[in-house]
């Protein structure tokens, strides 16, 4: 795999032209905890309306960045602006805006989820009563808590709690929900329906979670930002991240290998050929220097080849899974 | 899961919250602990410890030392009253209130409330004063009040009402003094070890050491609220300057409560 998708520290997640319509930027943004640095110098950038993912091993420093940009923690360098406000001098200002699930989501054992729910509206709203209950009740019943409504948390299990922690992330209509391992928690159903709501709420707020769930990030991400060791190490739009390598083919083929191997060797811009017996077919990696005559010339050359049937041709795709790793290995390297 | 009707924020008629700076989210909160003593069992919980004791006690010396002169069984009834109830309930607030702040540290209550629109200084004070208002009230306002009726029915002469509440109302400032150091020591530790400790070790050191240290030292402290309390209620002066512990104690209040902010305002969830 190439590292075309391993950028530059100071790369943000999306093209500067969009900065300005962003929702988090964060330039060089530090946390140590006395000798220990948990993020060195991340810059990000979240644009409006969109669900970003943020990936990263355990440990890697995805709630600590979470916690910077809440105002929980403070930077030891660097900063981070939500809606073009500072984190540390206009948190609270921030957090009138923002919706936030914590890894492990806990609430006070002696209410109950409807009580959870009023004493989170109540920071946002002072009033009608009436629409507050209202407001509590659609929320109730978006995470499917209303049958559990006025039972007391105590009792609730990680993932009835996962739910209500959704709930009340996101009953101020926060214009950013951030979620630190959302489906961490959930069976597959749940899970299910957190990507759902976290879909259909892409057309009305910015959406950024953490996750070390690769499935869930290739479903509803628009971006991914990886973190490891406390460094992005990569920071992208998903569809450009698991796009295909346009220096490195696949091809399948069935038939006289080694001429197909000649036959590609002619080609200067041929730099590596790798191949896998593939259930009675060959399996070809091929990569290239030169993506214009590859795109031209590599498949016309194999087919003219005497005795060979491609079976399958095409620029290599990943999964988020591959690059995950490949990028976490190479950070670690 | 069902519809999402986050549209619908557009034309919601909920009235968004107008509080902002270091009263924000205030009132929730103190209406969230104000709960947590009067809609639980809390209350009457507490009510029940403080009038058995405090009440239980003056109820057995009135009882017993029927035979005494009038004067001196009232003395003994209220200083009796008086100074137990400043030792005890100091004693009784920093072992209920110890995990008020270090229990949300550690459970992520706190750091869950924090990142809503609330300040930190909200976030101590509500804690101060639904405390303050509950213990006043179950752990001091109710037994007096009985304490009266029982000075009426049991004892041979009336009690002065007036230097009866300001002797209360002494004993009110070592509680709120109590109340206030286990919360600041609660913004300032991360476990529980050293908040109960340093509380009750600083009420029992008053209590048993006061005697043995210099006046002018054990005047600086809250120790000898209820000597004050008692002696303002029986209006029977000490052989010390009484406003002294009072303005003491109270400005050792409103630096703990600063510090106590400060402090919290430094924590990192």
């Amino acid at each position: 795999m190439r590292t075309k998708v391993l950028q530059n520290q100071s790369d943000p997640v999306v093209p500067a032209t969009s900065l300005q319509d962003s929702v988090i930027r964060t330039v060089g943004l530090t946390k140590t905890f006395g000798s220990v640095a948990a993020l060195h110098g991340i810059d990000l950038t979240v644009p409006r309306n969109s669900i970003v993912g943020f990936l990263g091993p355990n440990g890697a420093g995805k709630t600590t960045a979470i916690k910077l940009l809440l105002g929980l923690s403070r930077p030891t360098a660097g900063r981070a602006t939500l809606f073009g406000m500072d984190s540390v001098q206009d948190s609270l200002a921030i957090r009138s805006r923002v919706g936030y699930l914590a890894q492990s989501p806990r609430f006070y054992t002696h209410m109950t989820a409807r009580e959870t729910l009023e004493f989170t509206a109540r920071f946002f709203y002072q009033g009608p009563a009436a629409a507050i209950r209202a407001r509590i009740d659609e929320t109730l019943e978006l995470v499917g808590l209303e049958d559990k409504a006025d039972r007391p948390t105590r009792g609730f299990s990680g993932g009835e709690r996962q739910r209500l922690g959704i709930a009340q992330a996101q009953i101020n209509y926060p214009d950013l929900l951030i979620l630190d391992e959302p489906a961490a928690a959930l069976d597959p159903v749940g899970r299910r329906d957190v990507l759902d709501v976290m879909e259909r709420l892409r057309a009305y707020t910015t959406i950024f979670y953490s996750t070390h769930i690769l499935d869930d990030v290739e479903r509803v991400s628009d971006y991914v930002a990886i973190l490891d060791h406390g460094r992005m190490v990569a920071s992208s739009p998903t569809a450009e991240l698991l796009d295909g390598d346009s220096t490195t083919y696949e091809l399948t083929i069935r038939g006289d290998e080694q001429a197909t191997l000649r036959a590609l060797r002619t080609h200067p811009w041929v730099s590596d050929i790798t191949t896998a017996p593939q259930n009675g077919s060959i399996a070809m990696t091929v990569s290239v220097t030169d993506e214009q005559a590859a795109e031209s010339d590599l498949l016309r050359s194999v087919i003219a080849t005497d005795d060979i049937v491609v079976t399958a041709f095409g620029r290599r795709h990943f999964n988020l899974e591959d690059v995950f790793l490949q990028l976490v290995k190479e950070h670690g390297e | 899961m069902t519809s999402i009707t986050t549209a619908a924020a557009v034309e919601s008629p909920l009235v968004p919250v107008n509080t902002t700076g270091w009263r924000g989210g205030l009132g929730n909160l103190v209406r969230k602990e104000l709960g947590q003593w009067w809609a639980t069992r809390l209350w009457w919980v507490q009510t029940l410890i403080w009038v058995v004791l405090l009440n239980g006690v003056a109820t057995v010396i009135m009882l017993e030392g029927a035979g005494m002169p009038a004067e001196e069984l009232v003395t003994e009834a209220v200083q009796t009253f008086l100074q137990m109830g400043a030792f005890a309930i100091g004693i009784g607030v920093v072992l209920t209130i110890q995990g008020a702040v270090v229990g949300e540290k550690e459970l992520g209550t706190a750091a869950w409330v924090m990142s809503k629109p609330v300040s930190r200084a909200s976030f101590v004070l509500a804690k101060l004063i639904a405390n303050s208002v509950g213990f006043l009230a179950t752990a001091l306002v109710i037994p007096s009040l009985i304490f009266v009726v029982q000075a009426q029915v049991l004892l041979p002469v009336s009690l002065d009402y007036g230097q009866f509440a300001l002797g209360v109302g002494i004993v009110a400032l070592s509680v709120l003094f109590y109340v206030v150091l286990t919360i600041g020591l609660g913004c300032m530790f991360k476990g529980r070890g050293p908040v109960s400790g340093l509380g009750i070790g600083l009420v029992l050191v008053g209590q048993f050491f006061k005697g043995m240290l210099p006046l002018p030292l054990v005047m600086a402290t809250p120790w000898l609220l209820g000597d004050v309390a008692a002696s303002y209620a029986l209006a029977s002066p000490p052989d010390f300057n009484r406003p002294i512990p009072i303005i003491v104690t109270a400005a050792a209040a409103v630096a703990l409560v600063y510090l106590g902010i400060w402090r919290f305002h430094r924590e990192e969830f």
